[in-house]
């Protein structure tokens, strides 16, 4: 079997105002990259983008995009990516920038490195805080993303062969 | 992407993180108006929604304005957490060995759990007992049975053998043919099919040269005693003389042989048919007018034939058969001891197995059941008459009845069994309980013996079995036939030494008048003998004993111990006697032995070198003999109504397992009823078209076809309802056979053809004034190739395909055009129309399409019909096949259909393929008055599967 090999681009979106980034979403992302390639590669990017580009995962809370580009462009693509100044999402203009973290060859790649950034910011914020209960939030989330599994709500007693995933919406 | 796929990528993908972000639906309002509440902790309120959702259900559609230290912190802990689940967790099948890496795994952990990972062990455990599960859900839990050994001995061998009797019977022979033959459960009995090894060229061969044995102990036997006058007056009412000699017919009366009849319900000849049987009178002893018969009848008929005698001779009183075992040891049918040995085993499930070994012992032990299993003690077995004083006797099982096919069956015979030796002067003196010392002593019954001893060795020197007239009986008393028993298995040949030896002349009489009347006494007729017989036989274990306590091994035993004298008789089972080619062409002996004794009589004949034939071999043979098999051949009796009922669904289950791709479409293939034969029908279309006819006097039958197919439904309603029959009448048949052209399949010409009337219209108008309902049996021969199939159509050449005979004789024949099949479109629709809800748009035009259905060839009653019921039969329609009400089966194809074969094959006697079948009487002198005479009597056939018409030639043997 042939494998269609493409590269995961793990990047964070930078937002001057942080309650703006709620607005985003994946298709805004999506668009907005595409365009920002039409822009710098003409059409040539342009249907580059068309096959084998998606956005993957977005997390509007702390800005988290997964890229999957195909392997073959890869560069070219991503020399576009810090010519994105604005994403329109919702009728809204929201100015930001994306900072590539890692470049991965499968998604589980750029998982686990997510994960470990992740903790390495939670780390960072943990002495920054202002009053103690924060500092206790802080230090909850830190304790349970530390346990492989652990107690979070609704998500730690998920059953291996349990094929009921609504449950998994409600988590915290 | 189907439901399926979804479930299973909605399985793969459950572990990924899936984006996070509001629904787009908030987009007008964005975050201006945000809600103070929800600004605090959107996550408490459910505030995430996954993917695009429609919508959010209760969660917040606004956003928050501003984020907390806390929020943020969380969000970025519930990212982790998503990720680390979709890290750890794999995405591939549920299973634990998916967890671990490829090289780790061993195939052994799936049985031993213990081998995984001490980790993996717990999910694995419980993967495991779910699967346990499930699987005893789909089969119970086998109770724990004994152990093989257990099993196999004699005495739970015996008892597990008894039980699966009593729901079929079983032949004596059972398991030696279970073991070599393909079993088939048929007329309540387990029967060998065919064997399992390849023989069916072998098996002919042993039919024309050599012998075939085979077991026909499930013929029914019934017996009815009484005064002869009065029997036969009873009996008279059942057959008719216009079939052929009756139950009166003197040869057969007296006893020397024996005969067969049609039998018909009480009065209803020429309707109503029940089926043929054959019957065997006991000949005379002097002083009295007391006679026995013998009635054999296949086990279908039994049960309309039973009821029927009873009525016929008045015998309503049943005799109850004693129940207590002990006065009659060999009970009459099975002892109740395996009954009360279960019952005790039953409860005591629970009980050591010391306990139950001790109860064991103490029950006597299990008797293997002779005769009937599945019937109860208390079945009535005879019938008594207050009035008459007949006595009916229900056989079934009584007698063993093996029948020996093949010129050389009576040298099989000979070498098989010999004729009893006298016994010792000590013995005589001395009564005994056997039945053998006690004839001894009476000086007459030992010439009789004699005299039959005679016979026999006389029977010996004959060169064919064919040679001696048909059903000649002859009885006798053997040495058991184990005693002779060669080590190894030996071809029986003719012995033409001993031919010289033989006195010519008494050979010549026995050959033109067979036995003489005495000879023909058995004591096989008397029920006390039987019984006697069958109590005393010697087991196979002490036999052996004695075999191997003799001084010279190897040697024979002797003297023969006494319980070795068995009474049998020997009936001879005519060979082809119809036709003029391979006459007398598997002739053969019935060899009838008292129950009990199958199996010892069974393997001295096997070890003679016969072959052995199993149900499949009994229709080949009849079928080159050229006679009407039961119940395949009698389509106006209850059982061949039935039969062909169950062959039918039969032939049309195994037709509905093909995909509809690859089936036969009979439609295309111009043949309205592949799996049964609509005889009713046809013979209401020709009795029709005859009718017509006989009004309008055109020659040609087509138009005259065409004519009546319009008037068709009303009239057939209007007509009061006669069953079609099958013509049995001897004098027409002879009529019949003589119009046909006497040719028989090669071709050749019969001298003598001048007795026979000439055929024209009028003849032929008269002939039809009584048998215008009936079918006749047909045996056709194809002139080149082919093989008919069963269900194959017999149809009427035009005028053209005569002349395309004339021209070449190697032309093979006319083709059918291919037909349209209309009921494809049909189920395609309906197919559709299940998919989705049929709209009302749809309605109009199908029923333009109806209307279009009546093609131009077939004016067919199904296509009149308004379309609201067509589209009920729809419900039914199976492709490839024609649904129910059939147009006219006459006039479907581009040649008019006569009937039909019911069997057909490549007939290894005659070298070319021949088909046996019923045409219908009047279709057939409608064609021979319109043939021209070189002609006559050559028509087409047709296999099912076949646009081909082969030419063939018709014979009405008689």
């Amino acid at each position: 079997m042939v494998r269609v090999k493409s590269r995961y681009l793990l990047c964070e979106v930078n937002v001057s105002d942080r309650s703006r980034l709620l607005l985003l979403d994946d298709r805004a992302v999506a668009a907005a990259v595409r365009e920002a390639v039409t822009r710098i590669h003409g059409d040539y990017g342009a249907a580059l983008c068309s096959s084998g580009f998606t956005v993957k995962y977005l997390n509007a809370h702390t800005g988290i995009v997964f890229l999957r580009l195909p392997k073959r462009s890869y560069r070219l693509l991503w020399s576009a990516l810090p010519f994105i100044s604005t994403i329109e999402a919702r009728g809204q203009k929201v100015s930001c920038f994306l900072n590539c973290l890692h470049v991965g060859g499968t998604i589980r790649t750029c998982q686990k490195f997510l994960i470990q950034y992740n903790k390495q910011q939670l780390h960072r914020m943990l002495p920054k805080c202002k009053n103690p209960e924060e500092e206790q939030k802080i230090r909850r989330a830190i304790l349970n993303c530390s346990v492989p599994g652990g107690n979070m709500e609704g998500l730690g007693d998920e059953e291996d062969d349990n094929d009921e995933e609504e449950e998994e919406e409600e988590e915290e | 992407m189907s439901a399926a796929k979804v479930k299973m990528r909605g399985k793969k993908m459950r572990n990924q993180p899936v984006s996070v972000q509001y629904p787009s639906s908030s987009a007008q309002n964005g975050g201006d108006t945000p809600n103070p509440e929800r600004t605090k902790n959107p996550h408490q309120r459910g505030g995430w929604v996954r993917g695009h959702q429609k919508d959010g259900g209760g969660y917040t559609k606004e956003m928050p304005k501003h984020i907390t230290a806390g929020s943020f912190a969380s969000a970025r802990a519930a990212e982790v957490q998503a990720m680390l689940k979709a890290v750890t967790k794999t995405t591939g099948s549920c299973h634990v060995y998916g967890a671990l890496p490829k090289h780790m795994r061993r195939r052994s952990m799936s049985h031993n759990t213990k081998r995984l990972p001490r980790r993996l062990r717990d999910v694995a455990n419980r993967m495991r007992e779910k699967s346990l599960q499930a699987g005893s859900k789909k089969k119970k839990e086998q109770p724990k049975s004994k152990s093989r050994k257990a099993r196999r001995r004699h005495g739970n061998l015996l008892l597990e053998f008894n039980r699966r009797q009593r729901k079929n019977m079983w032949l004596e022979t059972h398991i030696w043919h279970a073991k070599r033959f393909h079993m088939v459960k048929k007329w309540g009995y387990c029967l060998g099919d065919r064997p399992t090894y390849k023989c069916y060229r072998p098996c002919y061969r042993a039919m024309s040269s050599h012998c075939l044995l085979q077991d026909l102990s499930y013929y029914c036997c019934i017996e009815l005693q009484g005064e002869e006058d009065k029997l036969l007056a009873c009996l008279s009412l059942l057959t008719s003389k216009e079939t052929g000699p009756t139950f009166a017919a003197a040869l057969s009366l007296s006893g020397r042989r024996q005969g067969s009849v049609v039998l018909y319900r009480a009065g209803q000849y020429p309707s109503q048919p029940l089926g043929p049987v054959t019957f065997l009178w006991r000949p005379r002893t002097q002083g009295t007018t007391h006679r026995q018969l013998w009635i054999w009848a296949h086990p279908t008929i039994k049960k309309d034939l039973l009821p029927e005698l009873q009525t016929v001779c008045q015998c309503c009183e049943a005799v109850v058969p004693p129940v207590v075992p002990v006065v009659i040891p060999a009970g009459v049918v099975l002892t109740p001891e395996p009954e009360s040995e279960k019952t005790p085993e039953a409860q005591q499930v629970t009980g050591t197995k010391r306990k139950r070994s001790g109860k064991d012992a103490s029950v006597p032990p299990a008797k293997k059941i002779l005769g009937d299993g599945t019937r109860s003690p208390t079945t009535p077995v005879t019938w008594k008459s207050s009035s008459t004083g007949i006595v009916i006797n229900d056989l079934t099982l009584e007698i063993v009845r093996y029948r020996l096919i093949g010129p050389q069956s009576h040298s099989v015979l000979a070498e098989t069994l010999e004729a009893a030796t006298d016994c010792h002067e000590i013995d005589k003196s001395q009564s005994s309980p056997l039945w053998w010392p006690e004839h001894c002593k009476d000086e007459n019954k030992m010439n009789l013996h004699q005299q039959q001893a005679d016979v026999y060795h006389i029977l010996k020197g004959i060169y064919s079995t064919g040679e001696l007239p048909p059903g000649t009986v002859l009885g006798l008393t053997v040495d058991d036939p184990r005693v002779t028993l060669p080590t190894k298995k030996v071809k029986a040949l003719p012995c033409v030494k001993q031919a010289q030896e033989v006195d010519e002349e008494k050979r010549k009489e026995l050959m033109l008048q067979g036995v003489p009347e005495h000879c023909c006494q058995s004591y096989l007729w008397e029920q006390s003998v039987r019984d006697n017989v069958t109590d005393n036989k010697i087991s196979e274990q002490d036999l052996n004993r004695m075999k191997s306590e003799v001084l010279v091994p190897g040697s024979r035993l002797s003297p023969i111990p006494l319980q070795g004298r068995v009474p049998i008789l020997l009936v001879h089972q005519p060979g082809k006697q119809v036709g003029h080619e391979m006459s007398s062409w598997g002739a053969g002996w019935d060899l009838l032995l008292p129950k009990g004794w199958g199996m010892a009589f069974w393997v001295p004949l096997v070890y003679r070198g016969v072959r052995i034939g199993g149900l499949n071999m009994t229709l080949k043979h009849s079928q080159n003999k050229g006679v009407s098999h039961f119940p395949h051949d009698y389509p106006d009796c209850p059982a061949g109504v039935r039969f062909q009922e169950e062959q039918e669904s039969e032939l049309l289950d195994k037709f509905k397992r093909r995909p509809p791709a690859k089936r036969t479409n009979y439609i295309k293939h111009g043949c309205l009823a592949p799996f049964r034969c609509p005889w009713q029908q046809l013979a209401e279309e020709w009795e029709l078209i005859t009718r017509e006819g006989e009004s309008q006097t055109t020659t040609e039958a087509d138009t005259v076809m065409e004519e009546e197919m319009t008037s068709h439904r009303d009239i057939t309603v209007t007509k009061p309802q006669s069953h079609v029959t099958v013509l049995r009448n001897r004098k027409s048949l002879r009529l019949l056979s003589g119009w046909c052209k006497p040719t028989t399949s090669k071709g050749q010409r019969l001298c003598r053809v001048g007795e026979v009337p000439p055929l024209d219209r009028s003849a032929a108008t008269s002939f039809l004034a009584t048998h215008v309902m009936s079918l006749v049996w047909v045996r056709l021969s194809l002139l080149s190739k082919g093989k008919p199939e069963f269900h194959a159509m017999v149809c009427v050449p035009t005028a053209e395909d005569l002349q395309l005979l004339k021209k070449g004789s190697s032309s093979t024949g006319p083709q059918e055009p291919p037909h349209k099949d209309h009921f494809k479109s049909r189920i395609k629709r309906k197919k559709k129309g299940n998919k989705k809800t049929s709209t009302p748009s749809l309605l109009p035009k199908t029923d333009n399409k109806e209307s279009d259905l009546p093609s131009t060839s077939e004016p067919n009653p199904t296509t009149s019909e308004d379309p609201k019921s067509s589209s009920q039969s729809t419900s039914d329609l199976i492709f490839g096949l024609w649904p129910d009400p059939l147009p006219s089966v006459t006039s479907h194809c581009s040649r008019v259909t006569l009937g039909w074969v019911t069997q057909g094959d490549f007939s290894l006697s005659a070298g070319c393929g021949e088909a046996l079948g019923f045409v219908s009487v009047a279709g057939l002198l409608n064609t021979f008055v319109n043939q021209p005479m070189e002609h006559r009597g050559t028509l087409l056939l047709r296999n099912p599967t076949s646009l081909h018409y082969r030419f063939a030639k018709i014979n009405i043997e008689v």
